[in-house]
C-alpha cells in the first residue's frame, strides 16, 4: 500500500493529493492488489481518459450500477480528474485476475 | 488548554478557536499519540489510515484483546456453507509490520478523560492526544425475558463473531428434518439491519441443501417492517416456499418470554415448545467502554459531530461505527470503514496540520438470499442539519433478472476482498 502511494509519472493535470484522499472511498471495494476481485474491476493504472469517461458515464447514468452511480453523482469534474490522476499513477497489479468468477459459488 | 462542555457545544466559533489553539500545543511534543480502542472495521481502518497517511509522524496504538478477528459481515455466508471459517478470519500482522502500528493485545477497561489516558486490564496506562473509540455493540441481555448471558450457550445470538458463530452453525447443522427454528429478531437500532433476514435465508438454504425441507423457521420480530423486506420476502417465497414464516408484532402480539431449559418461546399469539434451535438477537447498545466513559446518551449510543465523527461531549475523542449515532447511516462494517477515513483525515489535520477535506460517507450492504441471488442497498451521506444525512440512496428491485442478481453476488464477494484488504492489509 505504501509503495503504491509513491508518485507515478506526472502526466495528469488532476490534484493527486485530493485524488488520494478521495480514493479511500474507492478502495473499500476496489482492492488495489487485484486479489479475489473478480466481481469488482481492478482500477489501478487505468489511463486517465478512460477513467474520466467511465466515471462520467456513471454520473450521467449511462452505465447501470447504482453503487457507482451514487458515488459518481456527487463527484465534481475536478474530483474525477483528481481520482484519474491518482489511480493512473498507481502500478497495476502484476498478476491480472482472470475475468471468470472463482468465488460466490458454494464450496 | 481547558475545554468545557459549554464551550464545545456553545458554537462553532468557540470550537474553531479552541482547535487552532490546540494544534500548536500538540505539535510541541515529540510525536502526537493516537490510541484506538477496538480492532474492527472502524478501529482498524482508522489506525491504518492515520499511520499510513501520516508516514510515521503520529504514534498509533491499537488496543484489541483478540489476536484473530472474525468478520460479522459474511458470517451468514459461513452459516449457509458459502464460506469457510478461515475465510472470515483476519489478523493484525500487516497493521503491525507494514504500517508500524503498536498493536496491544489487551482489553481497555477505562478511559480517563481528564488525564487523557486509556487504562488496560493489565493495569498499563496509554496516554493519548486523540482517542478513537470503536468498540462495536454490547448486547442487552435483559431485553428478552427469560434469556441471559448464560443462556447464550443454549440460545445463541451469534451477533458478535467468534465462538457464537461456530456454535450457531453447529446447532443449525444438527437440526433434524421437520425441526422448528425460532429467531427472535432485534428492535431498532441494531448492528446490520438486513443481517437477521440474510441469516434466515442462509439457514433455509443450508436446511434445503441437507434435504431438511420440512423444517420451519419462525421469525418473531418486534418491528412492523425491516430492511429490504420486499426483496427478502420475494426470495423466501421463490426459494424456500413454506419454510419461512415472518411474524410482525401485530401478528405475534409481543414476545412474552423464552425458556432456555426447554427451548420454548412464548408470544401473545403462540407458544413454540421444544424448538430445535432458538436464535435470540437481543436489543443492543454501544460497547461498555464508551458508555462507562459517559460518551453515550440515553439512547445507549454515542452522539457525534457529523462533519468529523468527533464525540459530541469530548473534543479529544472520536467515536466510530456501531457505537456511534450516525444519522441515516446503518450500523455496518462499510459505514464504520467510511467513518474511520473521515476521522483519520480530521485527526491528522488536528495533530499534524495536514490538509483536510469535507466529510463524505458511503455505505452499501449486500445480502445473499440463495446461490447467485444477491441484493443490495446503499447510499451516499454528508453532514447536514446537524446529522449525517443521506444525499442519495438506492436499493435492488424485486423481479430483477437472474443475471443481475448473480452479478450482484460477484460484487458482494469482490467487496469483501476489497474491504478486508482495506481494513487489515
Amino acid at each position: 500500500m505504501v509503495a503504491l502511494c509513491v508518485s507515478g509519472p506526472a502526466l495528469a493535470a488532476g490534484d493527486r493529493e485530493l485524488g488520494q484522499h478521495l480514493s479511500s472511498e474507492c478502495v473499500t471495494c476496489h482492492n488495489p492488489s487485484g486479489k479475489n476481485a473478480a466481481g469488482v474491476p481492478q482500477i489501478a493504472g487505468w489511463p486517465d481518459d478512460q477513467f474520466v469517461a467511465v466515471m462520467n458515464s456513471y454520473k450521467e447514468k449511462q452505465r447501470d450500477n447504482p453503487v457507482m452511480q451514487t458515488i459518481a453523482e456527487r463527484l465534481k469534474a475536478e474530483d474525477i480528474e483528481a481520482l484519474a490522476a491518482y489511480f493512473g499513477g498507481l502500478k497495476p497489479p502484476k498478476e491480472q485476475v482472470p475475468a471468470k468468477r472463482t468465488k460466490g459459488r458454494e464450496r | 488548554m481547558s475545554f468545557n462542555r459549554r464551550q464545545f457545544i456553545g458554537g462553532s466559533a468557540a470550537f474553531a478557536g479552541a482547535m487552532v489553539f490546540g494544534a500548536p500545543a500538540v505539535l510541541g511534543q515529540a510525536k502526537p499519540r493516537v490510541v484506538v480502542i477496538g480492532g474492527g472495521a472502524g478501529g482498524a481502518t482508522a489506525a491504518k489510515y492515520i499511520a499510513k497517511d501520516s508516514n510515521g509522524a503520529i504514534a498509533v496504538t491499537l488496543v484489541e484483546p483478540n489476536a484473530k478477528y472474525q468478520t460479522c459481515f459474511h458470517s451468514n455466508l459461513y452459516l449457509g456453507g458459502f464460506r469457510d471459517y478461515a475465510s472470515i478470519t483476519h489478523d493484525y500482522g500487516a497493521l503491525k509490520k507494514k504500517h508500524r502500528i503498536n498493536v496491544v493485545a489487551d482489553r481497555a477497561t477505562k478511559i480517563d478523560r481528564e488525564k487523557k489516558e486509556v487504562i488496560l486490564a493489565s493495569g498499563k496506562k496509554l496516554p493519548y492526544d486523540r482517542l478513537v473509540v470503536s468498540p462495536g455493540i454490547d448486547l442487552k441481555y435483559d431485553s428478552v425475558p427469560g434469556w441471559s448471558q448464560a443462556a447464550e450457550q443454549t440460545m445463541p445470538h451469534a451477533w458478535k463473531p467468534g465462538a457464537q458463530t461456530l456454535l450457531l452453525k453447529k446447532r443449525l447443522d444438527a437440526v433434524p428434518n421437520g425441526g422448528v427454528i425460532v429467531m427472535v429478531a432485534p428492535p431498532n437500532p441494531y448492528r446490520c439491519p438486513p443481517g437477521p433476514y440474510e441469516r434466515i435465508s442462509m439457514m433455509a438454504h443450508a436446511l434445503k441443501k441437507a434435504r431438511k425441507d420440512r423444517c420451519k423457521i419462525f421469525v418473531i420480530d418486534p418491528k412492523e417492517s425491516f430492511s429490504k423486506q420486499a426483496l427478502f420476502q420475494e426470495g423466501w417465497e421463490k426459494h424456500y416456499k413454506g419454510m419461512v414464516e415472518w411474524l410482525g408484532p401485530k401478528v405475534h402480539d409481543g414476545l412474552k418470554s423464552v425458556d432456555p431449559k426447554t427451548n420454548t418461546v412464548v408470544t401473545g399469539f403462540e407458544t413454540y415448545k421444544n424448538a430445535a434451535l432458538v436464535n435470540v438477537i437481543p436489543a443492543q447498545m454501544a460497547g461498555a467502554i464508551a458508555r462507562d466513559a459517559q460518551l453515550a446518551n440515553a439512547s445507549g449510543y454515542c452522539a457525534i459531530d457529523p462533519a468529523s465523527m468527533k464525540s459530541a461531549v469530548d473534543p479529544n475523542i472520536y467515536v466510530l461505527g456501531d457505537a456511534s449515532i450516525a444519522g441515516d447511516m446503518p450500523k455496518s462494517a462499510f459505514s464504520a470503514n467510511s467513518q474511520a477515513k473521515v476521522a483519520a483525515t480530521m485527526i491528522r489535520g488536528e495533530l499534524t496540520s495536514s490538509r483536510t477535506f469535507d466529510a463524505r460517507y458511503t455505505n452499501t450492504c449486500w445480502s445473499l438470499i440463495e446461490t447467485d441471488d444477491c441484493v443490495k442497498v446503499g447510499g451516499a451521506y454528508e453532514a447536514k442539519d446537524g446529522k449525517i444525512a443521506a444525499s442519495s440512496t438506492f436499493v435492488s428491485k424485486t423481479g430483477e433478472t437472474a443475471e443481475l442478481r448473480k452479478q450482484t453476488q460477484a460484487e458482494n464477494m469482490g467487496w469483501y476482498s476489497g474491504i478486508t484488504a482495506d481494513i487489515f492489509g
